[in-house]
């Protein structure tokens, strides 16, 4: 029998694969428009973005737009990679239904 | 096949389902054009219909379109920026890009069209102002094109229309084709954009929520 695939424990926490997964169909996007889209808190979303960034999944910059601080995300390619990986295990695990 | 699959970590198989119908979600919502952009369409309506009323009043004001172009520009300048500050503006794709863009050299390729125009005093021929029609006309249509938008497709129709008749009707029809476009292609389109733009913001709220 065939092992079964590992999830990385990054990407598979809720809001993080909802962030990676808003990530993916943009070039880069607001802290703003991450929290609306997702329905999460600041503090919240603050905290996921540090353990996606710790795992080099995302990279940060910070701009001012006008007088205002503006906090932009993109994924790198390690984030691709990894959520690609854990789409393949998703597939294996759910019996190729996907 | 993994009806019971349950792993260490007590993940389920309901769980990786949700997963996935969440990753679906997440990917339509981040390549969703989400901007406002209806009431652009309103303001450079007002802008060449105020011109041209002004330039019916004041014949040889030839400073009323340099006036009205700038003023429009500075007034999408600053509400792009409140915009901006406000956090109301959507993420960039690939999409949205491409429309921008589209606008962007359509501005400024009627700007270099127009200007030397204007400075030659050559604004009144046929010609002149039915390439206007077409050049937006082509943005309009390159638009509904990559938006799949049909009402924007239709609207693009209209302006090539419009450009077509200025070569069949009586010069003093020009004018009047030239303020119909304007009122239904891009005052009234932006109306409709706008109402849709709340629409769709309404039904994004009531999902959240």
């Amino acid at each position: 029998m065939p092992e079964l695939p590992e999830l990385d424990p990054v990407v598979h926490g809720k809001l993080r694969l909802a962030v990676l997964s808003l990530l993916v169909g943009v070039e880069q996007a607001d802290f703003t428009w991450l929290r609306d889209k997702t329905g999460s808190t600041d503090g919240n979303l603050g905290a996921q973005m540090m353990k996606l960034e710790e795992a080099g999944y995302v990279a940060m910059q910070k701009r001012f737009a006008g007088r205002k601080p503006q906090t932009l995300y993109r994924m790198t390619p390690a984030g691709r990679k990894a959520l690609t990986k854990y789409v393949a295990a998703l597939k294996q695990l759910l019996g190729g239904a996907l | 096949m993994m009806a019971n699959f349950e792993a260490e970590d007590g993940t389920t198989r309901d769980d990786l389902v949700q997963r996935v119908a969440l990753m679906e979600t997440m990917i339509a919502e981040g390549r969703r054009n989400t901007g406002r952009f209806g009431w652009i369409f309103i303001l450079w309506g007002l802008v060449c219909l105020s011109g041209i009323g002004v330039s019916y009043l004041l014949p040889r004001s030839y400073w009323v379109w340099p006036i009205l172009i700038t003023s429009g520009f500075v007034i999408q300048f600053i509400g792009i920026a409140m915009r901006r500050r406000s956090g109301n503006w959507p993420s960039e794709n690939l999409k949205s890009r491409s429309i921008a863009a589209v606008w962007r050299m359509m501005g400024i390729a009627i700007i270099l069209y127009a200007a030397p125009a204007g400075v030659t005093n050559t604004v009144h021929q046929i010609a002149y102002i039915a390439a206007i029609f077409m050049f937006l006309g082509m943005a309009h249509a390159i638009s509904a094109v990559i938006l799949r938008w049909r009402a924007q497709g239709m609207v693009a129709g209209l302006w090539w229309a419009g450009g077509v008749a200025t070569y069949f009707v009586p010069r003093d029809y020009v004018i009047t084709i030239y303020v119909v476009e304007m009122v239904f292609c891009m005052v009234l389109f932006g109306v409709y954009a706008m109402w849709l733009e709340r629409r769709r913001a309404a039904s994004e709220e009531q999902t959240n929520a």
